[in-house]
């Protein structure tokens, strides 16, 4: 039992003094038995109060803390290491949530969430009276990353990781490497070319030897915990060995009967079920479609790297922490949005991309020759709240300015319509809005109450708005192609979605733990995200958030060990019978069956234990019991709560 | 005698010099430190903590800043491999012969014997002479001897000696007899293997807009003024016009002061503004529910995680966006003031009453570092900021090799974006520094 006890009421500026009464909490503890010290504080995180506390600590020999403040989300470990810099054990601090559980709760009832602070403080304290002092477990931690997804921004965590000795796993679905990147053609006002900085980066990669770059792979199967990851991983055989020549490839992608549409030009075109690596996809080796394959065997007389009979393979590896870069899909439009799918000439952003890498000198799409082209900004983005996609996808102002320049350029005669929604060309891209105004483009504006209507009369396209920018006016235009503006999804696959368990926010990418305290890391210890599977990005923040993700897994791993948090179940084998409910009730395999004296009894597999409590009810016999959150702990707090 | 920190520092090899220790810098500074890399932080002001620090609450996600930022500050603070010097500008960085930065320092003297000061405030009670408080943007006043603001880090006193009577009565109030009047300048010495730019940004002076009034008119004031009114160490606890400490209830937003213009030669947009104003909106229909908050924008920059959805629930609690830039302002006798705008809605040149106005002002560049790099040239580009020499693969690189760029040193941006780009400049550094090894 804990006899000096320091409780620390915080005002968090006023995010708690505004809605609870600070002084009235001070009063209400500061008679409970083996409280030494009560003291209030404007904000506890600050150093010159972590210094306090510390102090306090040294000096008045205090024998555990309480500090009432905010979510032990944010600051937990920052308290934990105020007692421990003083001296005291870390668990012998516990921390009250008297913010978002009292003040901002309740912040329409002064009187209640007083009241409601003073009670969880008074539980704080029965917690920290009963508290223990426990010492994390170190265990050694494999230096080593799996970075799953080879685009641009998979690449660049690779890269930089494997230059500050971190051991790299480059794991790809696809057969090739780049990502979206290499589909778009010129991907910035300075003429930088998408498939160019992809080559770049692989062959960065590539003469790394500490990456280890895997294409067609997937992971099957997770195991473990950050420092330490098993993981299967299965590779897709690309039934081609080697290096064919160029004529090899050709020859056989020739001989293919088998046509499906090419994903590289979103549909525009087909390809063979015998792969040519697109420009700028990289190795620049073919790869079969298995899917699509009716293995004829033409190929195979056309070309000698052709071998049919391989097979999966599933190889394991052993990883400390996972950085996610699986990036995103462009947004499908449904059938008849804005006449996509019914009208032959409405394409998404992407395929104009595409269109206009294909096309030389003239812009022709289905055999017509193009000059007036509308855009039709934010589909897919900034639906309404029970349609869809509320969010805005960042991206798109900037690149289809850009997309109007590149293809004025280009092509000479066209003139650009863009039907948008106000446009957000944030930061430098504003030049790329203003070079494209300054070619004489047309802005026209809608709100979602009154979208663009697309009509067809004759063999002629109309687009119809009712302009913002022009009080309202019924203004229309004629279009030879329509262009629709679509935004970022996050890429689709299930199957890692399940691997990984990352939980993801109502726009279905993945989350974050906290925006700007912890914007690469989720709440799965040892697996960071990066890139466009935590929100829309371009490539430059792409490459930023890629290279923070590999800074902060690079600043934990590279010690070669990690400390476990010491709040673990623990059996007591004198009242264990063995009746396998808490090992029926773990969900981390952490409970395994040993024999102490011929008597069948629970043991626990501390680096597997999570310390979630999950075992604990279910044990008729009360002989598992979890550190830091012991039955007599929990008793003392409920106790607490209910003398009121 | 005791050895000053000071000396300690003289002479020493580092391996980073972070130059500026706002969110950035620290960012940096703490991803290089815990992989065991040594680095000196240097800072200008007498705290770090940049301008976040000062901040109420932040976009999206209505954070206060304070909570999250005082924890970063005190983890840089205390880091063992973190040597922060204040109230310390640098004067030269020129590579030596061995490819090592051999850096010239100058240390203001704080006139404040910073182990001993305990932060009483003793001496701010004692002290006579008032001047403007520049960390509440001029809202308040204090002493020329003061703490900078309540969770400055270090958590000291210094003294202004510009404004300084030099009456010695903190001298006599101070109880640990840290004031030290004898400091003098000093000039330090140190080597360093790598750089960390991250000087940040400076905001726009809307005095330049002549017909915004700033300046002139009370109660058009900047949204960092009105940011200071918002925070947790708010300077008057309630939000009060300057003219006559009415509580406001007409308060107009006037977006793009000083961004998306030519006339003042920013023609970018700022990127921050239209959230920071949109958060400002939310916070005062929370403190003020009767009042009435107009923003007059030209385009809302929405565009990131969670941005859009906090601009509809701004329009859902009630902050009225009207789009139309503001042509001029002018003062009525009582000190409100008619906003003229041509409103996009209608298409008329149309004049409104306010009783106050914040002006969303943007952010430009910082580019005076550039001119302390000696032998070798920090580019920079256009419009000031340092140069991204290889924008899309590694944006952290400068034109000097071993010399990086963290934050809104390289372009505005927000606090997420930026604390990615202080974690990139961190991989590449950390890589330059093996490469180098």
């Amino acid at each position: 039992m804990k006899k000096k006890i320091g409780v620390y009421v915080c005002h968090c500026g006023g995010n708690i003094s505004d809605h609870v009464d600070i002084e009235k909490v001070k009063a209400a503890v500061r008679d409970e038995a083996d409280v030494y010290l009560v003291k209030n504080t404007l904000f506890a995180c600050a150093d010159s109060s972590q210094k306090e506390i510390g102090s306090d600590i040294e000096n008045e020999h205090l024998d555990a803390i309480v500090v009432a403040s905010c979510s032990p989300k944010l600051h937990l470990n920052t308290f934990r290491g105020v007692a421990q810099r003083a001296g005291l054990n870390p668990y012998n601090y516990v921390q009250v949530n008297i913010r978002e559980q009292s003040s901002w709760a309740h912040s329409d009832n002064k009187t209640g969430a007083t009241e409601k602070a003073i009670l969880l403080v008074k539980a704080g304290i029965a917690k920290a009276k009963e508290s223990e002092a426990l010492q994390s477990l170190k265990i050694p931690a494999a230096n080593v990353v799996a970075v799953i997804g080879a685009g641009v921004g998979g690449m660049k965590t690779a890269i930089g990781l494997a230059d500050m000795g971190t051991e790299v796993y480059l794991i790809e679905k696809d057969f090739f490497v780049g990502g979206r990147t290499p589909q778009w053609g010129t991907v910035s006002p300075n003429g930088d070319e998408g498939a160019i900085l992809t080559e770049k980066l692989y062959k960065e990669v590539v003469r790394r030897p500490n990456i280890t770059l895997f294409t067609g792979a997937e992971l099957v199967e997770k195991s473990g915990s950050i420092g330490n990851f098993d993981l299967k991983i299965a590779l897709r055989p690309r039934f081609v060995s080697g290096n064919p020549s160029t004529e090899a490839m050709q020859r056989a992608a020739e001989a293919c009967p088998v046509a499906v549409k090419d994903d590289f030009n979103f549909g525009l075109t087909n390809r063979r079920a015998f792969m040519l690596p697109a420009q700028g996809q990289f190795p620049q080796v073919p790869a079969i479609d298995q899917s699509a394959c009716t293995r004829c065997g033409e190929c195979t007389a056309a070309c000698h790297e052709v071998d049919l009979t391989q097979e999966v393979q599933t190889i394991t590896l052993h990883v400390g922490a996972f950085v996610v870069n699986t990036g995103f899909d462009p947004y499908q439009p449904a059938q008849g949005e804005y006449g996509y799918g019914e009208l032959d000439n409405v394409i998404t952003l992407p395929q104009f991309r595409r269109l206009m890498e294909m096309n030389e000198s003239e812009l022709v799409f289905n055999g017509k020759k193009i000059k007036k082209i509308a855009y039709i900004y934010c589909v897919g983005s900034r639906q309404d709240d029970d349609e869809g996609n509320t969010y805005c996808s960042r991206y798109c102002c900037t690149a289809t300015s850009l997309t109007a320049v590149l293809a004025k350029k280009k092509f000479g005669n066209i003139i650009n319509f863009h039907f948008n929604r106000g446009i957000r060309t944030y930061g430098k891209h504003e030049l790329v809005y203003e070079a494209a105004s300054k070619q004489g483009d047309i802005f026209l504006q809608f709100s979602l109450k009154s979208i663009p209507q697309i009509e067809k009369r004759g063999n002629k396209t109309y687009v119809k708005v009712k302009d913002i920018l022009t009080a309202g006016k019924e203004l229309e235009t004629e279009a030879d192609l329509i262009v629709l503006v679509t935004g970022m999804v996050p890429r689709k696959n299930e199957l890692l979605a399940q691997q990984l368990k990352i939980p993801t926010g109502r726009d279905h990418f993945f989350n974050e733990i906290h925006m700007k305290l912890r914007p690469v890391e989720t709440v799965i210890d040892g697996v960071l995200i990066a890139g466009t599977c935590q929100s829309p990005k371009n490539i430059l923040e792409t490459v930023n958030s890629s290279m923070a993700a590999a800074a902060k897994i690079n600043s934990v791993l590279t010690k070669g060990e990690l400390s476990l948090e010491p709040t673990l179940a623990k059996v007591n084998p004198a009242a264990c019978d063995w009746c396998d409910n808490c090992s029926k009730a773990c969900p981390f395999d952490a409970i395994l069956q040993t024999e102490i004296n011929g008597k069948k009894v629970a043991r626990v597999n501390e680096s597997n234990c999570k310390g979630c409590g999950m075992c604990t009810p279910v044990c008729p016999t009360d002989a598992i019991d979890l550190a830091g959150y012991t039955n007599a702990q929990v008793e003392s707090m409920i106790d607490a709560l209910a003398e009121a | 005698m005791e050895i000053q920190q000071e000396t300690c520092i003289n002479e020493s090899l580092y391996d980073v010099l972070v130059i500026g220790a706002g969110i950035a810098g620290e960012e940096s500074a703490l991803k290089l430190a815990d992989m065991g890399y040594r680095v000196l932080l240097v800072e200008k002001e007498p705290s770090i903590g940049g301008k976040m620090i000062l901040l109420s609450k932040v976009f999206p996600t209505l954070d206060c800043a304070a909570c999250i930022t005082t924890p970063k500050v005190s983890e840089t603070a205390r880091h063992p491999n973190i040597t922060i010097l204040t109230l310390t500008e640098v004067e030269e960085i020129v590579r030596d012969t061995k490819n090592r930065f051999s850096v010239t320092l100058k240390k203001k003297p704080r006139y404040v014997v910073e182990k001993d000061c305990t932060g009483c405030q003793e001496c701010e009670k004692a002290c006579p002479a008032i001047v403007n408080d520049q960390f509440q943007f001029n809202l308040t006043a204090r002493k020329a001897v003061y703490i900078p603001f309540t969770i400055a880090n270090p958590r000291v006193a210094l003294i202004d000696i510009d404004n300084c009577l030099l009456c010695g009565a903190c001298e006599k109030a101070c109880p640990s007899n840290c004031i030290d009047f004898t400091q003098k300048e000093e000039q330090l010495k140190i080597t360093a293997k790598s750089v960390i730019v991250s000087t940040g940004f400076k905001l726009f002076d809307p005095i330049q807009i002549e017909r915004y009034g700033f300046g002139r008119y009370k109660n058009v004031i900047t949204s960092m003024q009105m940011e200071r009114q918002l925070a947790p160490t708010r300077p008057f606890n309630n939000i009060l016009r300057p003219s006559d400490g009415k509580v406001p209830d007409k308060i107009a937003y006037v977006f793009c002061a000083g961004s998306r213009d030519h006339t003042v030669g920013n023609p970018i947009c700022s990127q921050v503004c239209c959230m920071y104003s949109t958060k400002q909106a939310q916070l005062l229909m929370g403190a003020l529910p009767m009042a009435d908050v107009s923003l007059y924008y030209i385009n809302i920059r929405a565009f990131g995680k969670g941005f859009d959805e906090f601009y509809e629930q701004a329009k859902d609690m009630g902050a009225k966006y009207v789009k139309g830039k503001i042509a001029s302002i002018t003062e009525k006798e009582n000190g409100n003031l008619i906003l003229r705008y041509e409103d996009i809605a209608t298409g008329k040149v149309t004049e409104k009453e306010h009783d106050l106005v914040v002006l969303s002002v943007g952010i430009l560049a910082n580019p005076g570092i550039t001119r302390v790099f000696k032998k070798e040239r920090l580019e920079t580009d256009a419009l000031n900021y340092i140069r991204q020499t290889d924008l899309l693969q590694s944006p952290a690189i400068t034109s000097i090799e071993g010399v990086f760029a963290a934050g809104t040193a390289t372009a505005p941006m927000d606090i997420p974006d930026t604390i990615m780009s202080a974690g990139a400049a961190a991989t590449e550094t950390s890589s330059y520094l093996a490469r180098l090894s």
